[in-house]
């Protein structure tokens, strides 16, 4: 069949050419400095009033003086340390429950109703209830951070498993493989799209739970200046941290996204 | 989460045949294990929280959680707070259905558009929206308007993000007959890259609620005058266990009332969807 | 006076990665008379489908020109309506709603689309279907949806692309009788796009036969058979004589263009 293009471009964004990833650049570029320009010119010309909405200059100067300080780096040295062994815990726990309930359907019916309630509910709510278990500081951020990452990870684990084309189970057992041989070769390699994705939401929601659990149940940490800063009424101060957990949401979303391409070549 | 045949037999463990009752249990099979699971959790903590075993005051145990919920709907104290807090959900989420589905139509239409404010838009989605918590209690104020801007940003992005991808994913076909009989620009839109694009659409106000009611009740607890968050700061100051997991409960189950709902509606609205 | 007049129809693509032009159609001139029933045939690629698109205004050539009653085509119009192989339903919509669409467009009233979108549903048999949604039809109830909707705007040349080219070989046959049965009815003009050579021949009053790189007419084909048509006369010996005919023509281009094994040509010659 002739293939028809009707020409479309009204409508959608045209097909990508040559040098529209110049343009991408160039106009994301542009946005950020024009909402940064705009916010410095409206603090400049007062229009807003600068100890409340703060401006860029300010932030500037303030992410100096927590970075001569050594402020910044100590707030990012507990921060990471806290999401590192909440979300690796996480994905010890999220991957062995996952495997567990894709493989046993016994295990997944009695963790299924527990899962789904933790999966919806909004744990932060829990939060007052793990202070006066752990007590104030870095444990229970960490548990935090575990209660609110696992539980994804485990399902889109389970859907991994579940996901692996009975075939191949089938023809490793009929070449002679073991139980072991089917996990090793078969459903963990299979399984890897979900699982990645999983681990990509897991990141997310550990860093939600890392800055939650800071901000409500810390000395120290990002989150705990992010809330810190903001109770004192220091704007530009508390803007430091802020962007920098953003920062850490991007770059993070980057290299996931670095790492899916890469376990994902064989997919097409 | 159902499960196909051809799933089933993917899991690993060969099984002997089925005998012909437990054949016929199959179906319950979920339902019997998970809700005997479910009461064996109840029963324990019933026991472990009423003997006081571990202090009762920190786990508290299922019935006397009962009868806070009870205590707390009986004083009104319950609705008072909630009512706050539903009238802030309602006050950012509208707005944020609006707009969102607007900049989303119009990122989806204009390159350009889309390219002066993805980088923003894709920092927003991926940062953690509680962070900004803080900012904006400063900026406007302890009261409902500060939450109802955090129920606005955390719904916002995601229906932005998916009416985005629900209308460039609207199949070429339809667009296609549409122009053949000669519809404009805007029937197009409103005929054919809308309705197209809202299964997807309301799949983003299902992850909008979620993510609102948590920034919320977030947003709540950080500081406020009222609300359901303000409650959870409250009890557990006073470490009163029961009444914080009346709250979870209640937390909770608007989350999934939002979403019930919102199903509903796109069962409604679009039945073709729903019945695939 | 012809009521369909293509006049030395160029069209040039240019690939925009390479920047390449590539020639689709060339010097392609035909009418059609009022209530003709003209089929196209050719291989893969010789822009047969790309000639409907031109007609309906979807694209635009590089030159040439186009008339229908003598005015010149310039934009989608009603006066023409397009019959889609992939059928092009809207998957939101019900049978009904999908067929008042054309008339809804024009901004014919609520009530009054309905009533006719009714009427063409039924024509096309499906009655019992006109609350269902697309995705719970089969193909062939699919493409009745979609000549209901052409047909429901009235218009003066109903373009079919392929119509029945998703469809198996069964109900193609059986889609083919049925549209002949509806054609009879008022006799409108159409256009038919296929690259089976039998429904071709089974359809027309006139077949034109196509050749590709670039798309250009071979040859056309007047066909004798009397109205109306049984699914029968496949079967006799003067069939048998257009098929070999049309065969001829194209077979050497239809081999070296290979989209034979890609399946998009059938060497019904074999059936």
């Amino acid at each position: 069949m002739s293939k028809i293009h009707i020409d479309d471009e009204t409508l959608r964004p045209a097909p990508r050419r040559s040098n529209d990833r110049v343009e991408e650049i160039g106009l994301g570029v542009l946005g950020v400095v024009l909402l940064v320009g705009g916010w410095e010119y409206a603090a400049y010309a007062g229009w807003l009033n600068p100890v409340i909405v703060s401006s860029p200059s300010a932030i500037a100067q303030a992410f100096a003086r927590q970075w001569q300080s050594g402020d910044l780096m100590k707030d990012l040295g507990i921060s990471l340390a806290e999401f590192a062994i909440g979300f690796s815990l996480s994905l010890v726990v999220g991957l062995a429950l996952g495997v567990a309930m894709g493989m046993s359907r016994w295990v997944e019916y009695a963790a299924d109703p527990f899962i789904w309630f933790l999966y919806a509910s909004p744990l932060i709510a829990f939060y007052p209830l793990i202070i006066v278990w752990l007590g104030f500081g870095s444990t229970t951020v960490i548990a935090l951070t575990f209660l609110l990452t696992f539980v994804t990870i485990a399902v889109n684990t389970m859907a991994g498993v579940r996901s692996v084309d009975p075939q191949l189970i089938r023809a490793v057992r009929a070449f002679g493989g073991s139980r072991l041989d089917v996990v090793a070769k078969v459903v963990l390699p299979a399984s890897v799209p979900l699982v990645l994705a999983g681990v990509r939401i897991g990141l997310g929601r550990a860093l939600i739970g890392v800055i939650l659990g800071e901000m409500f149940s810390s000395n120290g940490g990002l989150g705990y200046h992010i809330s810190f800063y903001g109770a004192h009424l220091k704007t530009a101060d508390l803007f430091v941290p802020l962007t920098t957990v953003v920062v850490i949401g991007v770059v993070m979303t980057r290299i996931c996204a670095v790492f899916e391409r890469r376990f994902l070549a064989w997919r097409n | 989460m159902s499960s196909l045949p051809s799933q089933a037999e993917a899991r690993l463990a060969p099984r002997a045949a089925p005998r012909a009752f437990q054949r016929a249990l199959q179906p319950w099979m979920r339902a019997i294990v998970g809700v005997g699971g479910v009461l064996v959790f109840l029963v324990v903590w019933q026991i472990v929280g009423s003997q006081d075993l571990i202090r009762s005051d920190l786990i508290s145990y299922p019935t006397e959680v009962l009868r806070s919920l009870y205590a707390m709907v009986a004083s009104g104290e319950l609705w008072a707070n909630l009512s706050v807090t539903l009238q802030e959900f309602v006050l950012g989420f509208f707005p944020a259905i609006v707009l969102g589905v607007a900049l989303g139509l119009a990122f989806a239409l204009s390159r350009r558009l889309l390219y002066l404010f993805d980088p923003l838009f894709a920092a927003l989605y991926t940062a953690p929206m509680i962070a900004f918590v803080p900012v904006l209690v400063v900026w406007f104020g302890v009261g409902l308007v500060s939450k109802a801007v955090m129920v606005f940003l955390s719904a916002f992005i995601p229906i932005v993000i998916n009416t985005r991808t629900g209308v460039e994913e609207v199949p070429e076909a339809p667009i296609r007959a549409l122009k053949a009989f000669g519809a404009s620009r805007w029937q197009i839109i409103a005929k054919g890259l809308l309705p197209g694009a809202l299964p997807a659409i309301m799949a983003g106000l299902r992850l909008a609620v979620g993510r609102s009611i948590v920034s919320l009740v977030a947003a709540e607890m950080y500081v406020s005058v009222r609300g359901i968050g303000r409650l959870v700061q409250v009890y557990s100051t006073s470490d009163r266990a029961a009444e914080i997991f009346v709250l979870v409960l209640v937390i909770s189950s608007l989350g999934f009332l939002g979403v019930v709902l919102i199903r509903r509606i796109e069962a409604y609205v679009a039945p073709w969807s729903a019945a695939r | 006076m012809s009521q369909l007049a293509l006049d030395r129809l160029h069209l040039a693509y240019e690939n925009q990665a390479t920047g390449a032009s590539f020639l689709a159609l060339s010097e392609v001139s035909f009418k059609v008379e009022r209530g003709e029933f003209v089929t196209i045939v050719g291989p893969s690629g010789c822009g047969k489908s790309t000639l409907l698109m031109l007609i309906a205004a979807l694209l635009k050539p590089t030159s040439g020109a186009l008339s229908l009653n003598d005015r010149p085509i310039s934009q989608p119009g009603s006066d023409r309506a397009l019959v889609f192989q992939d059928f092009a339903l809207l998957p939101w919509r019900t049978v009904l709603a999908n067929v008042e669409l054309g008339l809804e467009l024009k901004g014919v009233p609520k009530d009054k689309r309905r009533e006719a979108a009714r009427r063409y549903v039924q024509m096309v048999g499906l009655r019992a279907f006109e609350n269902s949604f697309p995705h719970q039809l089969s193909g062939g109830m699919r493409q009745r949806v979609g000549i209901a909707r052409a047909l429901s705007v009235e218009p003066e040349v109903l373009l079919m692309d392929e119509p029945f080219g998703a469809l198996d070989a069964q109900i193609r046959q059986v889609m083919a009788s049925e549209l002949l049965r509806i054609w009879e009815r008022d006799r409108k003009t159409i256009l038919f796009v296929t690259h089976d050579i039998d429904e071709a021949v089974y359809l027309a009053d006139r077949i034109i036969v196509m050749s590709a790189s670039p798309g250009r007419i071979v040859k056309e084909i007047k066909v004798d058979f009397p109205r109306p048509r049984e699914l029968a006369i496949r079967n006799t010996p003067e069939f048998t004589l257009y098929r070999k005919q049309i065969w001829d023509l194209l077979e050497e281009q239809i081999r070296n263009s290979g989209s034979w094994e890609q399946g998009d040509v059938e060497p019904a010659v074999a059936s």
